[in-house]
């Protein structure tokens, strides 16, 4: 390590990285906002998928499209992606967690039982089942609620990877990053959701 | 009979529940768009205000090397066994006529500190640099 009498000899041997100028910044933020103008909605709609509450999804994907700017702006925009559904995936489980918490609090109050995600309500638990006789009738709106109503009832993890693979089209790489886990294990929780969702949904869907 | 009907082919599922889902994105409601929109400008605002981390670091090194540029100032100001106003180490003259020109609350001193701000990072290298002990 070198020796310095003055600071201004020390100044001339760093070879320390320059800052970043503000161009840079524009420039990765003007990009960030190309790829979240371009997932946003589909982010939304796996969100909902997830979590059957559009003010919750909208929550979820507004905080994870926050983080992702704070947190990884700077990082390379092809890790963005991964990135990104790693935060919103987190997000969505802490929401499921507080819910179920919740849910536990509220059955140990005395009084008239809330219904906290509106479950009683929701229109989804309402879908008529899809005549098999009369394929033709099925709408598209009708088939993807059928799709979701079956993708709700699927473990958590299967769930996610089947939304991250088909719907999103992350390849197996970058859907273990999101997950958090092995490829061998995303491979294995989309199979077993590509089959239980094949026998649920049967061949008319 | 309550027989199964036949899955359709892999690739077919896989395709169908692709369409089924790309169309319900694309039906999304004003009003949800609008609010994704909005998401989307808070997000890319807090991009643009904050610093990658190692830029935001030097929220965290200002201080403290201000804190040690002062102690170490006051050290070489006050602390001489000879009671005078000056460093007695040769080569420590030369750091110390640095430090005063960089502390100076007098002549030009907030530019001394702004240039003390802008390269926190390098003085933090260069204390450390020094502190390590004689050339290899």
């Amino acid at each position: 390590m070198p020796r310095f009498d003055t600071l201004n000899s020390a100044w001339m041997v760093w070879d320390g990285p320059a800052p970043a100028p503000e161009e840079a910044v524009l420039e990765y933020t003007r990009e960030l906002e190309k790829f979240l103008a371009e997932i946003e909605r589909r982010a939304f709609r796996m969100a909902q998928v997830a979590l059957r509450d559009p003010d919750d999804a909208m929550d979820a994907v507004q905080d994870a499209m926050l983080k992702l700017a704070r947190n990884y702006a700077s990082r390379p925009s092809a890790e963005w992606r991964p990135l990104f559904y790693r935060i919103l995936e987190n997000g969505i489980r802490d929401l499921q967690r507080r819910r179920s918490v919740r849910k536990r609090f509220m059955a140990w109050l005395p009084g008239p039982k809330e219904d906290p995600d509106n479950e009683a309500q929701d229109p989804l638990e309402n879908v008529a089942d899809a005549s098999p006789a009369i394929p033709e009738v099925l709408m598209q709106g009708q088939a993807m609620q059928q799709l979701e109503v079956s993708l709700r009832a699927l473990p958590a993890r299967q769930q996610e990877a089947f939304m991250l693979r088909n719907f999103e089209g992350l390849n197996v790489a970058e859907t273990a990053t999101a997950m958090g886990c092995s490829e061998g294990s995303v491979k294995t929780h989309y199979s077993r959701a590509v089959h239980t969702l094949r026998e649920d949904l049967g061949e008319v869907w | 009979m309550n027989e199964k009907p036949p899955m359709q082919s892999l690739e077919s599922f896989e395709e169908r529940s692709r369409v089924l889902f790309h169309d319900s994105v694309e039906g999304l409601g004003g009003a949800l768009r609008s609010r994704l929109t909005q998401a989307r400008s808070a997000a890319i605002e807090a991009a643009s205000t904050s610093r990658p981390a190692r830029f935001s670091r030097i929220g965290v090194l200002m201080p403290a090397g201000v804190t040690a540029a002062a102690v170490l100032g006051a050290f070489l100001w006050l602390g001489s066994p000879l009671g005078q106003h000056a460093v007695t180490v040769a080569d420590g003259q030369s750091n110390f006529e640095d430090l005063e020109m960089v502390a100076s609350s007098e002549e030009g001193s907030a530019d001394a500190m702004d240039m003390l701000q802008d390269d926190i990072e390098f003085y933090d290298w260069a204390e450390k640099a020094a502190n390590s002990g004689p050339a290899a």
